[in-house]
């Protein structure tokens, strides 16, 4: 797995995220402005996930993050399929063909498993300190 | 598949690695203070010794040892039956069904925490025990037991084998969090509980109702025993040292510990890469693992504790169970450092689940709108610290066990020497355990 930081998030995909959490009852989502004013002045985290012939990359990788600091799950997929984040609430994140990018952040310290479950794969653990 | 515990979402973060080294060298060289300092003669009674306590005052004796208690006792354990029942045959197919939560952590969790503070908590409340004993007063029959004597040589090796069916529902098997398939598998347990129940009693229960053998073993670490028909409270050493050596103890503690470290070491990077890369499907390397760290856990148990030399009229091969009881209080702290924040987050939750068993948006118990606090989650420094010093504890009190019984066991001459095979033996539980709650 490579952790860039990112440069510019993508407006799009933060207000999917956020929608999706809001959805799920978590009130912790990123200002309008893609990013800060969550609790973290720490720049976000970018995980690139790669669905490819049915195999993904990372699998089981550690990712450290800070609380409230954003997490980019920059999702490209040969497939569309659903990405499992189990925090509480859990979430599901649901990619399409091509590349997609998730925003989420976490309130409260632990650690917490993003999985494929169609590919019955933790792609990765993450550490929120 | 990979879920953990078929329940719950965000788990603990690892204990810093200061902290797991410092827990495995206070206990390396804890081991070592007790086996110096302590006491040359055995302190705690052997297996069949019930030594004495201090009587508790006689209105609270009277009222936990009354037949009120005891039924009332065995009323809530049925009628929580009859409600798992109910969410298990009517309720949704979802985790929310309270059914998990009640199996998995009020059942699995809460009742091992709870025996471990108040004593054996399922054969008081145990509703298949329950079931036995009517049966066999309405047909005249002997409830204890039943209509052929309990086999002495199987021990409590049917109790082990019911553990590990149920860590391995647990932990490897893909259907853990469907509906039909753990209800199926309690459906199984219920109907070998009762035949057993009604052929030999409950001694039957006493021996091979994986729930009753986990909770009994732990309980005896609790500081409560029944001396002469009053309650007394004694150390939880001189209970321990009461556990009867039957055959068979040695397996359950080997499926105990195995379990439970596997569950935290499937959670390691380690194993998730070794699962991801490896030739064969998933759930083949979930039950060669749990399989696996059983099997060591109960073997490295049973070669430490072998190794002990002794004299001529004690059988080496009964080493294993006679000193079985000093490794419940490492299993009990492992335990209690895996699971604490589990049982209390989840066992909430389920609390607030239970009021909506099928699903309807129902509040009958008025606890729907519980949600779990997460307080450990946000104090992760206090609770490692918990963690830690559970298993030094943990540890402790099995070295100063073990040290009481091998002392009573060893010739003169081997008394200090041969603890050591086994001493080596549980320092090595410990630091693994101090470094699968690090790296997982």
């Amino acid at each position: 797995m490579r952790i860039v930081p990112l440069h510019r998030p993508s407006r799009a995909a933060s207000a999917v995220a956020c929608a999706a959490l809001l959805a799920a009852g978590l009130a912790a989502c990123g200002g309008s402005d893609g990013g800060g004013g969550s609790g973290s002045d720490k720049d976000p985290v970018t995980v690139e996930v790669t669905f490819k012939d049915g195999e993904v990359t990372p699998s089981g990788d550690r990712v450290e993050l800070a609380v409230g600091q954003e997490l980019d799950l920059e999702v490209t997929a040969d497939e569309p399929g659903t990405i499992h984040v189990h925090s509480d609430p859990e979430q599901e994140l649901e990619y399409p063909q091509g590349t997609k990018t998730f925003t989420l952040d976490f309130d409260r310290p632990g650690q917490i498993e993003v999985e494929s479950h169609d590919l019955d794969v933790v792609i990765a653990q993450l550490e929120v300190r | 598949m990979i879920e953990a515990h078929g329940i719950g979402g965000q788990s603990d973060l690892p204990i810093p690695l200061e902290l797991a080294v410092s827990g495995a060298v206070a206990a390396l060289v804890l081991s070592f203070t007790v086996l110096v300092v302590a006491w040359r003669r055995p302190r705690y009674a052997g297996p069949d010794g019930i030594a004495g306590g201090r009587p508790v005052p006689a209105a609270l004796s009277a009222v936990v040892l009354s037949p009120y208690t005891r039924v009332g006792l065995r009323v809530l354990g049925f009628v929580v039956l009859l409600f798992a029942v109910a969410t298990a045959v009517a309720g949704v197919d979802q985790l929310t069904n309270p059914f998990f939560g009640i199996v998995y952590i009020w059942l699995w969790v809460g009742v091992a925490f709870a025996s471990l503070l108040l004593g054996p908590v399922w054969k008081a409340i145990s509703p298949v025990r329950t079931i036995t004993d009517l049966l066999h007063r309405a047909t005249g029959g002997d409830p204890e037991h039943g209509v052929r004597d309990w086999p002495t040589w199987l021990g409590v090796w049917p109790g082990a084998l019911g553990l590990y069916a149920f860590v391995w529902l647990e932990l490897v098997y893909d259907g853990r969090d469907t509906l039909a398939d753990v209800r199926l598998w309690f459906a199984v347990y219920v109907a070998v509980m009762l035949v057993g129940g009604a052929v030999f009693g409950s001694r039957f229960h006493q021996h091979a109702d994986p729930f009753e053998v986990y909770s009994t073993m732990v309980s005896r670490l609790s500081p409560w025993a029944v001396v002469d028909g009053r309650v007394v409270v004694r150390s939880p050493l001189a209970n321990l040292a009461t556990t009867p050596p039957s055959p068979g103890l040695a397996a359950v503690v080997g499926v105990l510990f195995g379990s439970t470290a596997f569950d935290s070491f499937s959670g390691s990077t380690f194993w998730l890469k070794a699962v991801y890369d490896a030739p064969v499907h998933a759930t083949v390397m979930y039950n060669l693992g749990l399989l696996v760290f059983c099997l060591v856990a109960g073997l490295l148990f049973a070669v430490g504790s072998s190794l002990t030399p002794v004299g001529k009229d004690l059988q080496r091969s009964r080493l294993p169970r006679l000193l079985a009881h000093s490794m419940v209080p490492i299993i009990a702290a492992y335990i209690v450092a895996h699971y604490l924040t589990f049982l209390v987050d989840y066992g909430w939750q389920t609390l607030a689940r239970a009021s909506d068993p099928f699903g309807k948006g129902w509040d009958i118990l008025g606890t729907a709108g519980l949600t779990p606090g997460y307080w450990f989650s946000y104090h992760p420094t206090l609770l490692a610290t918990i963690k830690v010093l559970a298993v030094v504890t943990g540890h402790v009190t099995a070295a100063v066990a073990a040290h009481d019984r091998a002392i009573r066991l060893l010739p003169a001459r081997h008394q200090i020497t041969g603890q050591l095979p086994l001493l080596f033996t549980m320092v090595g539980f410990t630091a693994g355990g101090l470094y699968l709650l690090f790296s997982a």
